[in-house]
């Protein structure tokens, strides 16, 4: 349970660190780091507009997604402990929950028959399916190098012996830092500042939402940042015990979403065509790993 | 160690075939030069410590410093267009450098000899091949050269797998850098570049008989 | 008591038959519906004796040309006989509502309720038969009937082609599976199934993997493997939507029935064709749902969707026989399991959404995708139904293609802790394969669904639709509960896939581990996890209900940015929806685009139109038809349709019978006499 508590915690500074970030880098003074949430407060109080087109996949994909990003917080451990879910296999069903999350997310767009929000989907849907198998090609790795399954077993057992594997692990890290930022579509794919229909990917699928539905939909893209930077930290944390890890927890999301931060403010975005090559290009690199952890194992010679 | 730098060599070749401006190109020539520079130190233990300076010196002269100031001066010079003009697109360049490098290991794997250092091989195949395929794909001239350049540096890490055996192949391997910038210094003087609006490639083809 | 059920159950079929000429339309549509449910019932009660006590089997003496006539069910047919009944009571229900609109074609449904009866009782023959010449009987039958019963609506033109392709294929099949049957005939001079392991044990491994082949072709041409698919998304478009439905749902399952019961009784290198039957699934599965994602036929897009999970039913079989030549019980149990629950599976999803599909055929006329939008209002529980069906076939949890899914991936990242570097890279394209299969099931299916039932109507005219009754979802709602209790429980079908596995064990000695107990385990979570994540959903969708109500909600038109034009125009179409995809897949599927350029000021109406084509059809098919009959042009002057011309080719026929055995003779002596020189 403490992962989970973890990281709803984290997910409450996560974006405000960013936005902080991004500011500072511009030379302004930014808003407080609880102003994301205070945003999302504000939502949650508001009425709602509906379109006549929609039906009832409208108003249940947002709950549907939020229940679907907190199954798969379940799922992340925290250094020795595990997830509330924990059995072989569980990243395979970490990644199809998360899937079913962005179908019903993808058919609410669908659903209020507007071109916007029909050119998110069809990006979103194309942009997921070329980032999935980065992260299953990832995580066969680590189930190759440790020979376990599942996420707890894997991190537990996960330690850095040669100079190649810390290589492994830091290009891992790099991996999975991109594979995040494309899932909750934030730069270099998709520019969440920008309202111009023609850019958008993510924001214009939920451009209709509103009120208590949208506040969902916020709150749950933060969470999912929160959790990539949990299982980001499980990386470095191992089996250390827990007055170390949780700091350590901490600073790795800081990290991260400073990172975030600094990497939105000095990038532009990539032009629309160039993305399906710059999401499979990370396919190609976790095969990369996949070899290099062979080449460890000693079972590539 | 030398295994981390053959990767992150690995790792060019994947971006070089999404890159679609020749200075993308040249910066990841400067960052191979700088890999090769750090795989010659690690590997090249047994040459005498002259032969190694001179290597070194070379490597990271021609290829980091030198060549790509060359050919950057001639883009400039020769006004060609800083896009680099692909017969396919791009994602499909991805797959097939992937895939290239997928056979290279495949086909490393099913060669039996303890002799072989396997990471050399492969990477040095998968560069080599990558290369063939950057000639193969682009239209402009200038990417030939570079493509050779990307050849070239395979062959270099190929020799860098026997040079601790026969540092001779490491020098021969020199020559082909000296025998690239002759090529580029052909470019250079007969202004080739993309001044005729047609693919200039395909313009070479009247030179049939 | 089994030979009894045998000619009971065949015998009841053909009583219904007869008694046709005795009733209206209507009584006949209920005497097949009354015994469909009868031989169900029947066959679903041996099957479950048989998963309880063991295989029974009796042997017909039979004749002088055929041998003794073994029927045996075993647990593999039991599983099958499980299967198709259950889509065939689901079909016949389902058909019989569908009909009605036809009721006035009374010789054509008369015709076509003797085929569907005709087609079960062979199919299930098909599971219990263990003799090649009966097999091979009882087979044709199959194909003739279900022949039949796709060519329903005879009168299109495009529907009887559909129905000759497959009817061809069909019979290329039949002559694959006589070869082999042959072969072994010729060799070992038995009919018998146990021949083929006696053959084969006898042998080298070369030969195993030769007749494996000649079989594999035959029934990877019934199931639909790539390159040998080219019949089923014409076939599937032209029947009705009932026996679309079993047509995906069992038809082709009677393929994969028989590469797993020729993988019992051949003994050979398993491990190459575990490596060839992987790579043959992987490129099904891929390529299937590549071509999928471009269709805009509904049906169209279903058939190749068919092809798609075959391919995922064959990376698990491939799996399995991988694990049966390295020794590896984890795999076997994995490999085969996940594959026999997938069949199981489709079975269910896929004719659940060709059910609905029907029923949205029937309320607009039309299955041109780019003309519906909007259904979602008009025909709520088909809408809802063909939701459940997308998120089954994606493999999304809590429904069964999870399930499935989840088993073959358990496998196959179990077997990356081998040390077999070949078969590590085998097992990284089968999981990248899986992989991208998901992801582009994904886009297809919301594609499918957000096109039909969502938004607004892309069509111009107003139409009114009649409205749904309730009483014809009920085989719908049955198989939906299905798929729902597969995905949550998965564990009450763990035993039967057991036994089923052990069978292919126990043919090479194998110890029975606990780690069949882990996977178990597993299954176990990942349903009682599903369940959690379905209570998780309503409570929080019960939590905003409450705190939303006390809200002000307004209804509003959808935000157009100020366009005051006709919004349905403006809405995603389904080619729009996967032009990205088709900007990176274009140069390998074969998309034919007609574009017309907008010129001018004032541009009047332009058209732009896309149909996808089969590159592997137009080189496995198209281009061979059309060299043969380029080929076979030259001798047309043969045809020329006199009478006395086609006596005059019968007369030089019989002098040719009777004169050239007489020439090669002389020819003979003459040669001797040469020789003797």
């Amino acid at each position: 349970m403490i992962s989970f508590l973890l990281i709803i915690l984290a997910s409450f500074f996560f974006m405000g660190v960013v936005v902080r970030t991004k500011s500072i880098a511009s030379g302004r003074r930014g808003p407080g780091i609880f102003q994301p949430m205070k945003d999302i407060l504000r939502l949650l109080k508001k009425g709602s507009v509906y379109s006549k087109t929609t039906s009832l996949i409208f108003k249940i994909a947002p709950v549907a997604y939020l229940s679907s990003v907190l199954m798969a917080i379940l799922m992340v451990p925290h250094g020795n402990n595990p997830g509330f879910i924990s059995f072989d296999g569980d990243f395979v069903m970490f990644a199809y929950v998360l899937a079913f999350g962005k179908f019903m997310i993808i058919i609410s767009a669908l659903d209020t028959g507007s071109s916007f929000e029909g050119m998110g989907a069809s990006r979103e849907a194309l942009y997921s399916m070329l980032v999935e198998p980065a992260f299953f090609i990832l995580m066969g790795s680590f189930a190759l190098y440790t020979g376990h399954t599942s996420f707890f077993t894997i991190f537990s057992t996960l330690h850095y012996g040669s100079y190649i594997s810390y290589m492994l692990g830091a290009l891992a890290t790099f991996v999975f830092v991109l594979i995040a930022m494309i899932e909750n579509s934030r730069m270099p794919v998709d520019d969440p500042k920008t309202h111009l229909e023609l850019t958008m990917i993510h924001e214009v699928m939920v451009l209709d939402n509103s009120g208590f539905d949208l506040g969902l939909i916020q709150y749950t893209s933060y969470l999912k940042f929160a959790m990539y930077g949990a299982i980001i930290s499980n990386f470095f944390i191992g089996v250390l015990p827990f007055w170390i890890s949780i700091p350590m927890f901490l600073v790795v999301q800081f990290g991260f979403a400073i990172a975030v931060g600094v990497i939105e403010s000095f990038m532009a975005r990539f032009r629309m065509g160039h993305n399906p090559q710059f999401i499979f290009i990370l396919t190609s690199v976790s095969m990369l790993i996949f070899f290099g952890a062979l080449l460890v194992l000693g079972k590539f010679m | 160690m030398i295994d981390i730098l053959l990767i992150a060599l690995a790792m060019t070749l994947l971006y070089m075939s999404i890159a679609n401006r020749l200075h993308t190109y040249l910066r990841i020539l400067v960052f191979q030069g700088f890999i090769l520079f750090g795989a010659t130190y690690l590997t090249l233990t047994n040459v005498n410590t002259v032969n190694l300076l001179l290597i070194m010196l070379e490597t990271i002269v021609f290829k980091s410093i030198a060549v790509p100031w060359f050919m950057s001066y001639i883009i400039k010079r020769n006004k060609i267009s800083r896009a680099a003009e692909p017969y396919l697109p791009y994602f499909v360049s991805l797959l097939i450098v992937t895939i290239i490098i997928v056979l290279a290991i495949i086909l490393s794997s099913s060669i039996k000899d303890a002799n072989l250092d396997k990471t050399y091989f492969v990477v040095a195949l998968s560069t080599m091949f990558t290369g063939l395929y950057l000639i193969v794909s682009r239209k402009k001239i200038i990417t030939h050269v570079i493509g050779y350049l990307v050849i070239e540096n395979g062959v270099f890490v190929l020799s860098l797998a026997v040079g601790n055996e026969m540092p001779m192949l490491v020098n021969l391997g020199i020559m082909l850098d000296i025998f690239a910038s002759v090529l580029i210094l052909g470019i250079f003087f007969n202004k080739i570049g993309d001044v005729i609006k047609n693919p200039d490639v395909d313009l070479l083809n009247n030179l049939r008989d | 008591m089994e030979k009894y059920f045998i000619e009971f159950f065949n015998l009841i079929g053909i009583i219904a038959i007869i008694s046709f000429p005795f009733f209206k339309t209507k009584g006949r549509g209920l005497i097949t519906l009354g015994v469909i449910i009868v031989q169900v019932i029947i066959s679903s009660i041996v099957a479950f004796y048989v998963f309880a006590n063991g295989p029974v089997s009796h042997t017909f003496t039979g004749s002088f040309i055929t041998g003794p006539i073994p029927f045996r069910i075993d647990f593999l047919s039991a599983w099958f006989i499980l299967v198709i009944s259950f889509t065939f009571l689901t079909g016949a229900w389902y058909g019989l509502h569908y009909m009605k609109k036809y009721k006035d074609q009374t010789d054509n449904l008369a015709l076509h309720m003797t085929a569907f009866i005709l087609l079960y009782n062979s199919i299930i023959d098909i599971c219990l038969v263990q003799n090649g010449l009966v097999l091979l009987v009882v087979w044709e039958i199959m194909a003739l009937s279900s022949f039949i019963a796709v060519i329903f609506e005879h009168n299109k033109k495009e529907t009887i082609k559909a129905g000759i392709n497959f009817l061809i294929q069909s019979h290329v099949c039949i002559l694959f599976l006589t070869m082999a049957f042959m072969w072994v005939k010729v060799k070992t001079g038995s009919f018998d199934f146990s021949a083929i392991t006696a053959y084969t044990s006898a042998e080298p491994a070369i030969t195993g993997i030769g007749l494996f082949l000649f079989f594999f072709f035959g029934f990877a041409i019934k199931a639909g493997f790539v390159p040998f698919h080219t019949w089923l998304p014409l076939a599937h478009p032209a029947a009705p939507a009932h026996i679309s439905g079993i047509m995906s749902g069992v038809i082709i399952k009677i393929g994969i029935y028989g590469i797993l019961r020729v993988l019992l009784l051949i003994k050979t290198d398993m491990v190459s064709l575990g490596y060839f039957i992987l790579a043959v699934s992987v490129i099904t599965g891929v390529y299937g749902v590549m071509l999928a994602i471009v269709q805009h036929n509904l049906k169209k897009l279903l058939a190749y969707h068919s092809i798609e999970n075959i391919g995922i039913i064959g990376i698990g079989i491939g799996l399995g026989c991988l694990g049966l030549g390295y020794n590896s019980q984890i795999l076997v149990v994995c490999g085969f399991g996940g594959a026999l629950l997938h069949t199981l599976n489709h079975s269910l999803f896929k004719s659940l959404l060709f059910y609905c599909a029907g029923i949205v055929y029937q309320k607009t006329h039309t299955m041109d995708i780019e003309k519906m939008g909007g259904l979602l209002k008009h025909i709520p529980r088909t809408g809802y139904l063909f939701l459940i069906g997308s998120l089954a076939i994606c493999g999304l949890p809590p429904f069964n293609g999870f399930v499935s899914e989840f088993f073959i991936y358990t496998g196959l990242f179990n077997g990356l802790q081998s040390n077999d570097f070949l078969f590590i890279m085998a097992l990284l394209f089968a999981i990248l394969g899986l992989v991208v299969i998901g992801g582009l099931a994904l886009i297809c299916f919301t594609k499918a669904f957000g096109i039909i039932f969502l938004g607004n109507s892309r069509d111009h005219e107003v139409r009114n639709f009649s409205k749904e009754k309730p009483m014809d979802f009920f085989p719908l709602y049955i198989v939906a509960l299905g798929i729902l209790i597969i995905g949550l429980l998965p564990v009450i079908l763990a035993p039967a896939l057991l036994k089923i596995t052990q069978m292919y064990m126990s043919a090479s000695v194998i110890p029975v581990t606990p780690a069949y107990n882990s996977i178990l385990g597993n299954l176990t979570s990942v349903g009682w996890y599903s369940l959690g994540f379905i209570a998780l959903t309503a409570l929080l969708y019960f939590l905003r209900h409450i705190i939303t109500s006390r809200r002000a909600q307004t209804i509003e038109a959808t935000w157009g940015c100020g366009y005051t034009g006709d919004a349905s125009k403006m809405q995603y179409t389904a080619s729009s929806f996967i032009r990205s995809y088709r900007k990176l897949a274009g140069s390998f599927l074969m998309i034919k685009k007609d574009k017309q350029e907008a010129s001018g000021l004032y541009p009047e109406h332009i058209n732009q139109e896309t149909h996808p084509y089969d590159r592997v059809e137009n080189w496995f098919i198209d281009k061979p038809l059309h060299l043969i009959r380029r080929f076979l042009n030259r001798f047309v002057f043969l045809q020329n349709g006199n009478i006395q011309a086609y006596i005059l080719y019968g007369f030089i026929f019989i002098g040719l019978v009777i004169l050239v055995p007489v020439i090669i003779e002389k020819l003979a002596v003459f040669f001797n006499f040469l020789n003797q020189l």
